[in-house]
């Protein structure tokens, strides 16, 4: 027994042996950075592959790829023949999706192996691009980072500052399949520079509506991310109507230092009602109002919240219109109106068009800055 | 009865006993369960099972008082005869040889389909097995030690799944009690499986120093397990929503794979790879009480020798039939059907028998 239990032991150094077949060296494998996909004027699919070079010697930092393929792993035969390395997708860390793809519904599945193969990572930021995909993934940046660093920092910065929606695969994945929310995604365009240009909204079946721009989507993002806060630097630049002279042009903004959102839901008359109260205290950043700051602190109070009241009136009207809901106004429906919810929860987006959404803003300024006015 | 020197346990080793054993794989897909049956009302259900979980392994102590100095199996040949002993012995050591293989193989397979992808199925089951071999054919009191060890070593694993959850969405768990009772009953039929394991304590009772706590003890090792059973599903409940969590085979692994530090991507390998030591208290003991019971057969102290031909009988197996997820899904039904009869059912039939028993023969010496 003792014996045939030694020879037991040099099984596993045998075993061993075997995983040496497998090693991969850094250098000799492409490992995808950013993954495209976008439709050609055809409406073929295109599938885009960006990967950084590790050679010291190399010129280009990066290379880039394109193939008409059927599916993503389709496009891997391509991409494994003309690529020195061995391809992984494993460390894939941002995805652009063309918005000609948007344009059509049910375009999700085209993921699937992403989520289906536990080698890929579901921390990808999944990113919308207006225009051609082959305009960003071939884009160099002027201050020579890698692309991908630059995009999600891009991307992160932006969210940080609520300006526009940061989403990776497993958050698209809830929000699709979520019925009480749409997706929506950062949107970034590229004119003569990259730049993100808001957040883009889809419909229940994955299919583009709209943008909303940084403006609105710093508006959507407090009513949707109510863990955010504080939010350490979000300026809201309010114009007022009269505008007298070139310089002088009415405006105020205010960095916003905490928000709380508070969203009552309620059934009545055969619709949903909410009531979104939201409170924030701000700084006041610049000012070029004909107002004497100490004095008229009610007034200047009351002209940004009805400002911002107005502005979320016009939002949530847009959201109703487009029979979508990327607040996830659907999830406090369920959770408060479970039966009235339930009967409508496969058409979500078209009983929210028929809510009734008041918004109130509440504002405590905080801080005025170190100037009363520069009046003369 | 049985020679009990210098393998007694603590209450300690007695409680993490039962709950490595408790806490094996079940857990990575506990919370798609659960959901597919309850929605996210599943928790309660697992608040359930756990009832019942712990009054069926209350009744065993019950039992087993009766005879505190011997086994299931002694105890079986006391009420039943020799023979009625022996071919309890033979279904209990049949049970507990299915139960193992079949856990056996699934922890190789969520390892192959999660870490080694291109390893093969036989390679792996070999790997396990030397481990395996080693620990189990020492006697109850090693194992005791080594549940308690890995306990502690792995008992903060649990806490990285709070990590996720300030991400997450508690209206999600809102209104509690969706569509009232029958689907959170319903789904307790899933949840008392998660606690199947309790049943070793039909073999551990005579190793325990001090009888008078087994029963704190059980109670214990069933809460702890309740409580990294709730955790794991209300995390998960929380950070998917409700109308997707169906869609992930084991979200337990997906809430892990998102967790990302400035220095580690894709944790959930790293984890995982840890995870592996809490599943090998439940395979290690369980195929403990199954060579334990077939060497009692012939009347043998030593088992080591079932003890390895069993290993070599699994990896003969899985070498000519590799087994599928599927499969391994299909089997995993299987045991748990058999389980009721033997963790739920058998209990409470033996108990009743036992009173009755007692009954009797207490009025025969009047």
């Amino acid at each position: 027994m003792k014996r045939r239990f030694r020879l037991f032991l040099f099984i596993p150094f045998l075993l061993l042996l075997t995983s040496c077949n497998y090693q991969v060296p850094l250098e000799d494998t492409t490992i995808t950075f950013i993954l495209g996909i976008d439709l050609d004027d055809d409406d073929n699919l295109i599938f885009y592959e960006s990967s950084p070079v590790f050679n010291k010697g190399a010129k280009a930092q990066t290379e880039t790829y394109h193939t008409k393929a059927d599916t993503i792993r389709d496009s891997r035969k391509y991409f494994d023949s003309v690529t020195s390395g061995e391809v992984s997708g494993a460390k894939i860390q941002v995805l652009l999706l063309g918005k000609r793809i948007l344009e059509h519904e049910d375009w999700f599945p085209i993921l699937d192996t992403m989520y289906r193969n536990s080698n890929f990572s579901i921390n990808t930021r999944v990113v919308v691009v207006d225009g051609k995909v082959s305009d960003v993934i071939y884009y160099e940046p002027p201050s020579n980072a890698q692309l991908v660093m630059y995009l999600k920092s891009v991307i992160d910065k932006n969210y940080k500052r609520t300006r526009t929606e940061k989403v990776t695969l497993e958050e698209l994945h809830t929000s699709f399949y979520e019925k009480g929310l749409t997706p929506s995604l950062s949107h970034v365009k590229k004119d003569k520079k990259l730049k993100v240009i808001g957040t883009a909204l889809l419909n229940n079946r994955g299919k583009y509506v709209d943008t909303l721009d940084l403006r609105e989507s710093t508006l959507l993002l407090f009513i949707k991310h109510k863990k955010k806060h504080p939010i350490s630097y979000t300026s809201i630049t309010i114009p007022t109507k009269n505008e007298r002279g070139i310089f002088h042009k009415d405006d105020l903004s205010f960095t916003v230092q905490n928000v709380k959102t508070k969203i009552k839901t309620s059934y009545e008359l055969n619709k949903f009602k909410y009531d979104i109260d939201i409170s924030m205290s701000v700084v006041i950043l610049e000012s070029l109002l004909t107002i004497d700051m100490k004095s008229d602190e009610k007034k200047i109070r009351r002209i940004i919240e009805e400002r911002l009241e107005t502005e979320y009136k016009d939002l949530l009207k847009k959201i109703q219109d487009y029979k979508i809901d990327p607040i996830g106004l659907g999830l406090y429906a369920r959770a408060y109106q479970y039966n009235h919810y339930k009967k409508v929860e496969d058409n979500w987006g078209e009983a929210l068009s028929e809510a009734d959404i008041n918004v109130s803003v509440k504002l405590d300024i905080i801080g005025m800055g170190a100037i009363n006015d520069t009046r003369r | 009865m049985i020679n009990v020197e210098g393998k007694q346990i603590s209450l300690m080793q007695f409680i993490l006993l039962i709950h490595g054993v408790q806490m094996g794989v079940g857990i990575l897909t506990l919370p798609r369960e659960v959901a597919e049956k309850a929605g996210t009302d599943g928790w309660i259900s697992i608040i359930l099972g756990w009832i019942i979980s712990t009054v069926c392994s209350l009744l065993i102590i019950q039992i087993m008082q009766k005879q505190p100095n011997g086994t299931i199996l002694d105890l079986l040949s006391v009420y039943f005869g020799k023979w009625g002993g022996k071919i309890g012995a033979v279904i209990i050591a049949l049970y507990f040889a299915f139960f193992t293989f079949v856990m056996f193989t699934r922890e190789a397979l969520f390892i192959q389909a999660w870490i080694l992808p291109r390893t093969k199925f036989v390679f792996l089951i070999i790997l396990l097995s030397i481990p395996t071999y080693l620990l189990a054919r020492n006697n109850i009191q090693i194992l005791g030690r080594y549940s308690v060890t890995v306990f502690f070593m792995t008992i903060w694993t649990i806490f990285l799944f709070l990590i996720p959850m300030k991400e997450g969405q508690f209206l999600n768990l809102l209104p509690v009690i969706k569509e009232g009772w029958l689907p959170i009953m319903r789904a307790v039929k899933t949840t008392i499986f998660s606690y199947l394991g309790f049943e070793i304590v039909f073999f551990l009772y005579p190793f325990l120093q001090k009888k008078q706590s087994a029963s704190i003890g059980v109670v214990i090792a069933n809460t702890l397990t309740m409580f990294a059973y709730l955790i794991v599903t209300i995390v998960a409940f929380t950070f998917f929503s409700p109308d997707e969590i169906a869609k992930y085979n084991e979200p337990t692994i997906t809430i892990l794979k998102v967790i990302e530090f400035q220095f580690i991507e894709r944790l959930e390998v790293v984890l995982f790879s840890f995870y592996l030591f809490v599943m090998s208290t439940t395979v290690v003991p369980l195929m403990f009480m199954s060579v334990y019971s077939t060497s009692w057969i012939f009347g043998k102290e030593e088992h080591t020798k079932p003890l390895f031909w069993f290993l070599v009988i699994s990896i003969v197996y899985v070498f000519w039939f590799p087994p599928s997820m599927n499969i391994s899904t299909t089997l995993k039904k299987m045991v748990q059907e058999l389980s009721i009869f033997f963790a739920y059912a058998f209990p409470v039939c033996l108990w009743i028998y036992v009173h009755i028993h007692g009954l009797f023969k207490g009025r025969v010496s009047k």
